[in-house]
């Protein structure tokens, strides 16, 4: 723990990212150290997913650089950063459709941890044992042999995050991963991340659902037009004029306040 | 594991059924047929490694087959060299050229690897056809370096004629039948393994398999260099059986025969390009008195087929397997 405070765990420096004309995220420097969770909000189109796409490799780059425990990982392939240690979960419902949930789960667990230079022929019982222990902590050993497409929307959410976690990655990165469920289904991810976090994973999620998004980070930055609009502990969200004005509104920037006290109450009594 | 023993017993049963074809056909010529068989249905077998399992629309099989076989035929005319050794030399050939076109092309998607692989294909029928140039001047002429036009002959074979006399045939099937049943075990294998799960998830979204790890590339590569050993296998087996290699195994319409047997066959499948290359042959046979309606009847039959049954005969088989077999629906497609 002590060497990670040294070299952050995740470092973005200077990222930015031009479409044209349009700059999807401007001049955005981060730092995330070991076993912290990040929290990312924002208004639609302020770069948040953008952001995440230049940290797992789907797109490259406009200038900056992002480094990985010191590792600078920014031209390396979305499969070299997946053996880095990176693991990304989606915004939409992704999956492979045509397997079923343990197969989905076995790509990640096979392929996801390190480099298979040359794929062997039967699938070892160790990675079998792994594909077991992510389907358990997301709850969905039951719908294992179930075709993937078949599931409900809150199921291919877990089994996206279970895929994420049968890589065994050092830093998760959710997209959305409630978005569109229920109060219940919420809470439900919610403990699955809890208990990930717990674990020793740093995770950074980005949410609109900020009862979610403050129960469950460390930090939360605000991102809008490209650029840090505000960065610090959940508390702090409420009384930031700018914060509460592009993004929350006064009456949500009430509420957020209210959870945040939540939280903290919570934290010092346990 | 349940379907890959399913196709394991049938691969048993149908060597098992094979190796008494000779014994109950007295006919030379049926048996030669389906030595032929045994060599195409290689080819297909292969082939839909490469296009159905592992998604490369690659029309280098047939370049990759005359590779074997022009190595091996090479090998016997020019050194002499044991059709023993020439064969696996042939195959070997025909994995490293492979290789290299695979590190060429598999860069590109869909379409364009098609293109540029028949480019390739192509190329080397024009180099080998224009060469007027001798290499040798034998007392039966002038011999290019890859043989021209007439190709290559009286290059050495197994042996069989020797042991066996005029039942040589007999022996060649028995090598037919050997190469085919290794060639669908060896198919077996890829498809129920990790590395046919890396496929199918590739063809589900191929984004999301970069994101947990799975490197196109890579595995694109293996799979092209891996059939390429049984194609050129087959080539060279198809040179030793029929006894001469000429241009002729480049050609367009040879290509478009075995292509058609996966499509009606069933891409993507164990035993579709099997039972595609069985029904082929079958057509082409009940055909051979029609002269030039053959090619329209071929045509016709692709056709139908397309039309009909996009998902070939296998598409076909399991459809009606799942409608007699309604409340038991519970088994994937293979």
């Amino acid at each position: 723990m002590t060497q990670a405070r040294e070299t952050p765990l995740l470092s973005c420096r200077n990222v930015t990212k031009a479409f044209g004309s349009l700059t999807a995220v401007n001049d955005l420097s981060f730092e995330l150290a070991a076993g912290e969770v990040l929290g990312i909000g924002g208004p639609n189109g302020a770069g948040k997913t953008t952001l995440f796409e230049m940290i797992s490799g789907q797109t490259g780059v406009t200038s900056g650089t992002i480094a990985l425990e010191g590792r600078d990982i920014t031209t390396l392939s979305p499969v070299g950063r997946c053996h880095a240690g990176l693991a990304r979960v989606f915004q939409l419902n992704t999956g492979f459709d045509s397997l079923t949930v343990r197969e989905n789960v076995l790509v990640a667990a096979y392929y996801g941890r390190a480099p298979r230079r040359m794929p062997g022929l039967r699938v070892p019982s160790e990675v079998g044992d792994r594909v077991q222990d992510a389907l358990g902590r997301v709850g969905l050993e039951a719908s294992a042999d179930r075709p993937a497409a078949t599931l409900p929307v809150i199921d291919r959410k877990l089994l996206m995050i279970a895929g994420a976690l049968a890589m065994s990655p050092k830093l998760l990165l959710l997209d959305e991963p409630v978005g569109g469920l229920t109060q219940r289904e919420i809470d439900r991810v919610a403990d699955v991340v809890r208990q990930v976090a717990a674990g020793g994973v740093t995770v950074v999620l980005i949410e609109h659902v900020m009862r979610f998004l403050v129960q469950l980070s460390n930090r939360v930055m605000i991102l809008h037009h490209g650029k840090k609009l505000y960065e610090g502990d959940a508390s702090g969200l409420s009384r930031d004029r700018d914060v509460v004005e592009v993004y929350l509104g006064h009456g949500a920037g009430k509420e957020v306040a209210r959870m945040a006290a939540d939280r903290a109450e919570v934290r010092h009594v346990g | 594991m349940t379907a890959m023993r399913r196709d394991l017993l049938l691969c048993g049963l149908f060597a098992c059924a094979a190796l008494f074809w000779p014994m109950i056909s007295d006919m030379r010529y049926s048996v030669t047929q389906t030595t032929f068989f045994f060599i195409w249905a290689t080819v297909v077998v292969q082939w839909n490694l490469v296009f159905g399992i592992g998604g490369i629309f690659s029309l280098a099989q047939v370049a990759i087959f005359a590779i074997g076989a022009y190595v091996t035929a090479m090998l016997g005319y020019y050194l002499g060299t044991s059709m023993l050794l020439a064969m696996p030399a042939g195959a070997v050939a025909a994995v490293a050229a492979s290789l290299v076109l695979g590190i060429a092309c598999l860069r590109l998607y869909g379409p364009y690897v098609a293109l540029l692989t028949i480019c390739v294909s192509q190329v080397l029928y024009v180099l080998i056809v224009n060469d007027t140039d001798c290499f040798t001047n034998p007392p039966s002429g002038c011999m290019p370096l890859m043989g021209g036009v007439r190709g290559f002959s009286r290059f050495g074979d197994l042996g069989f004629r020797d042991w066996l006399g005029a039942g040589f045939y007999i022996g060649n099937y028995y090598v037919g039948l050997l190469l085919l049943t290794a060639a669908i075990l060896f198919s077996i294998a890829i498809i129920h393994s990790p590395m046919g799960l890396a496929f199918r998830a590739l063809r589900d979204n191929p984004v999301y398999a970069a994101a947990r790890g799975v490197d196109r590339f890579r595995y694109q590569l293996w799979i092209f260099g891996l059939s390429a050993f049984f194609t050129g296998l087959s080539g060279a087996f198809y040179a030793v059986n029929t006894g001469v290699v000429g241009p002729v195994v480049f050609s367009f319409q040879h290509l478009l025969f075995l292509l058609s047997m996966i499509v009606i066959g069933g891409i993507g499948t164990v035993w579709g390009p099997v039972i595609g290359a069985a029904v082929l042959m079958l057509a082409d046979e009940a055909m051979r008195e029609l002269g030039d309606f053959r090619d329209i009847g071929m045509g016709l039959l692709l056709v139908a087929c397309v039309v009909l049954m996009p998902r070939g005969l296998t598409g076909l088989f399991q459809d009606m397997a799942r409608r007699f077999a309604k409340p038991a629906d519970t088994e994937g497609a293979t």
